[in-house]
């Protein structure tokens, strides 16, 4: 009788070894979550283990009680990118992977460039978006972005450019007239704007003129505009030359109020020229004190 | 023996001490020193002036053109800041233009050495006898009067208010300037490859450029790489053109495939004052023979620009840029006053050359 | 402003660049910029944006496994590396580093801006992933996995600006 009880207490814990050996840890967490939305993880197994929740921002260990479901923060899963559960009891390691993917969008980055351009210039306005969601996740998936463009003088339109990859992007000749440009991108409340100017291109039929007076002679060209009328800003560079009997005479002198001036000595006659970049305006034939 | 010993060590120490001064220039020091001739005297007083020895300087000049010590010093030394003022004369070489009894005409090259490289001055220096010695005469300097006068500043000045470091990825900013460099041509010196050309800010705003080169062998790899340095008008104002050149020395144009230019502007805080003519430019030879592009600055503002540097560009009958000549004028350039500048003009170019375009670059010496 | 004098074609054949640097050789970057735009990429720009993601990774690789933050400004920016040294944080906090081998990437640079500001690239990379809880190996992993990445120029360099990955690796 003894042995038999011996017997049967000995095939008793063997039952109860492979029975627990059967129940393995497992683990199950959803193939995919929007960022910044916390969920559960359930798990299977006897005792406690070792959880460990590694993600692009996250690398967490904590101790859980397997069969218990395991609490997911919405902090803990605020990055999109794959994710990496797992669980050891023991020697005994599971895993799982679960995407996070990017939550709605809220914040565009936007650029708009160049901060200064010419008037009338064919395409010469880019505008780029980048679409994260609240957490700067980008949002790959496509969202409808729209250009709000507000000329100068012309009306306001609009472009609607759907996003690939988190981007989009248009691009725009600039209009004939110089002034701020305001472009405003927008997605659902998201309203990003920027404003660049729209400057004079180069002088167009720049023009030199002698104005009499009784200190050498003065120099001044006409109003500077380029071809399309937008006056050229002040500060702009003129360079004024002369080639009279003592030699040559330079002089580079900045738009002000609209015109630039210089005053030179002219020796005999002299020959005047005007350039403004590598534009070159008229000359002109003058007469200085002998 | 007990006198022999000590004689013999005296001898031998006078002759080591003789030997030393020999070696020191000695005699040379005598010599000049000494101004019993038209050349003694015109290298004693170069030597007082490279010592700063303007007391003894100033006493070998004649005194019949009534120099004042002050003003002979301010001549030689230089003021208001200029490039003078950081100068040393480093050497001089004199030789005789013609000579009798009791005077002389001699003509000094000098060479000072500056911060910014060194400074050549070609002088006519007239000699006097004055019973045994010769005398320098230095002429009477002539220093412009400024009149007392008030100079509206009223051209355009630009600041500058950058991004806010802190501020996210994509918050607006100010695009740096639009340059480009309108011309490039790379040729062999003697002794170098030269790359030059011209650049020009088309943009609304000053630029602050520096243009760089990179020399490509035929599968591409680099040979070297310089920038323009100093020969380059850095501050450009809108629509403000400036020539640069790169010099590679060392090198063959043979080995050259390529040439890879890159331009870095920068926003930077600017005026438009001063204005500086560069009137009465004549391309000529100087008193050495060489080829100089001679003319004067005239400082339109009311501020002293301390150092000034001019730049002339030269170019071919087709309009190629075939030379970058550039060279610091050592006088301030004070307001409303004419100032002259001289720059080299290499022989081949002066021959070739059909145009030139003269810029000026400034500094001012901010007060603290 | 670059003067293009080496403009690249439109087809971009890949560039391959293993570097050897002294003991530690950069991670082979295959970059095809085939059909690249709206800006095309000028020939220097490819040779540093396939170098500088090379290195981007072998210092991300570098930091993972020393818990050494520091390391990430050489060449990480912005989110990226806000979210690295966060994920470093932790890891030293716990007491885990990441090793990998890093087998080699095919990246395809897909979006280049019109101002060049901002270069995304699709890079398809097989490594290998350890996971060690002090010396004890958690997790081994030797698999491709797909990112998206978005580069932006600095002073002397490209940085990292977004890393993430995206379902489509193949085990």
């Amino acid at each position: 009788m003894m042995r038999t009880l011996s017997l049967r207490l000995v095939a008793f814990v063997a039952l109860g070894w492979a029975w627990t050996a059967s129940v393995a840890v497992t683990l199950h967490a959803p193939a995919t979550a929007p960022a910044g939305q916390g969920f559960t993880i359930q798990t299977e197994g006897l005792g406690d283990a070792l959880f460990y929740l590694l993600g692009p921002s996250t690398a967490s260990k904590r101790t859980v009680h397997l069969g218990n479901d395991i609490s997911i923060g919405s902090e803990m899963v605020s990055s999109a990118g794959r994710y990496e559960a797992i669980l050891c009891s023991g020697e005994d390691c599971a895993h799982t992977t679960f995407e996070i993917t990017a939550a709605e969008p809220a914040r565009l980055s936007f650029f708009l460039h160049p901060s200064r351009v010419p008037v009338s210039a064919p395409d010469a306005i880019d505008a780029t978006a980048f679409v994260f969601d609240r957490y700067y996740n980008p949002v790959l998936t496509p969202a409808k972005v729209e250009f709000q463009i507000v000329p100068r003088a012309t009306a306001t339109f609009s472009r609607i450019v759907p996003s690939e990859r988190g981007v989009a992007w248009m691009r725009m000749a600039s209009s004939g007239k110089e002034g701020p440009v305001r472009i405003t991108a927008k997605l659902g409340e998201v309203s990003v704007p920027r404003v660049i100017q729209q400057v004079a291109a180069e002088a167009c039929g720049l023009r030199v003129k002698e104005i009499p007076g009784k200190n050498g002679v003065t120099l001044e060209t006409d109003p500077v505009r380029d071809c399309g009328g937008n006056p050229l800003p002040d500060g702009t560079i003129v360079s004024f030359t002369n080639i009279d009997s003592a030699g040559k005479t330079t002089v580079d002198a900045p738009i002000k109020r609209g015109v630039a001036r210089a005053q030179l000595t002219v020796r005999g006659s002299g020959r005047v020229s005007v350039a403004c970049g590598v534009v070159l305006g008229n000359e002109l034939s003058i007469t200085g004190s002998m | 023996m007990r006198r022999g010993l000590p004689l013999l060590l005296t001898v031998v120490s006078l002759l080591l001490v003789a030997i030393a001064w020999v070696q020191a220039g000695g005699f040379r020091r005598h010599e000049i020193s000494s101004a019993a001739t038209p050349e003694e005297a015109v290298q004693a007083f170069m030597a007082d002036v490279q010592a700063h020895n303007w007391d003894g300087a100033y006493a070998r000049l004649d005194p019949s053109n009534d120099v004042e010590k002050a003003a002979f010093i301010r001549d030689i030394a230089g003021s208001d800041g200029s490039l003078r003022t950081y100068a040393a004369l480093q050497s001089f070489d004199t030789w005789p233009l013609h000579a009798d009894e009791n005077s002389a005409v001699l003509r000094v090259r000098l060479k000072w050495s500056t911060a910014v490289g060194s400074l050549d001055d070609v002088r006519d220096l007239p000699v006097r006898r004055d019973g045994s010695i010769w005398r320098v005469v230095w002429p009477k300097p002539n220093f412009p009067a400024v009149p007392p006068q008030v100079v509206p500043v009223n051209y355009l000045r630009w600041d500058v208010v950058g991004r806010d470091n802190d501020q996210a990825w994509g918050a607006q900013g100010v695009d740096p300037p639009q340059v480009r460099i309108t011309s490039m041509n790379a040729v062999e010196r003697p002794d170098r490859v030269v790359v030059m050309g011209e650049i020009e800010n088309e943009d609304t705003v000053p630029a602050y450029v520096n243009v760089n080169a990179t020399l490509l062998r035929a599968d591409g790899s680099v040979i070297d790489q310089e920038g323009s340095f100093d020969l380059i008008s850095h501050t450009l104002l809108p629509k403000q053109v400036s020539p640069y050149r790169i010099d590679f020395p060392g090198i063959r144009i043979a080995a050259v495939k390529s040439v890879r230019m890159d331009a870095r502007p920068l926003l930077v805080p600017a005026s438009a004052d001063p204005v500086i003519t560069v009137a009465s430019q004549v391309v000529e030879k100087d008193g050495l023979g060489r080829n100089v592009l001679r003319g004067d600055l005239i400082n339109q503002s009311g501020e002293t620009v301390n150092i000034s540097q001019v730049l002339s560009t030269f170019y071919d009958a087709a309009g190629k840029v075939i030379w970058v000549s550039a060279g610091y004028v050592d006088q301030a350039l004070l307001p409303q006053v004419s100032t002259p500048f001289a720059l080299d003009v290499p022989d081949d170019i002066a021959s070739r050359m059909k145009n030139y375009h003269v810029v000026v670059n400034h500094y001012v010496r901010t007060s603290s | 402003m670059s003067c293009r004098f080496h403009p690249m074609r439109t087809f971009f054949l890949t560039l391959a660049l293993a570097v050897g640097a002294g003991a530690q050789s950069l991670p082979q970057v295959n970059l095809n910029a085939e059909g690249l735009g709206p800006r095309s990429i000028e020939q220097l720009t490819g040779t540093n944006i396939t170098r500088d993601y090379a290195l981007a990774w072998q210092t991300m690789a570098q930091a993972l496994e020393q818990n050494r933050s520091d390391l990430l400004k050489q060449q990480f920016t912005g989110i990226a590396q806000e979210r690295l040294r966060r994920r470093i944080a932790d890891q030293e906090q716990n007491g885990l580093r990441m090793e990998i081998v890093d087998r080699g990437h095919r990246v395809k640079a897909v979006f280049y801006s019109l101002d060049g500001g901002a270069m995304q690239l699709m890079d398809d990379v097989k490594m290998q992933v350890q996971i060690f809880d002090g010396s004890r190996l958690i997790e081994s992993e030797d698999a491709s996995h797909q990112y998206v990445v978005l580069m932006t120029p600095g002073a002397d360099r490209w940085y990292v600006r977004y890393l993430e990955e995206t379902p489509g690796g193949s085990r």
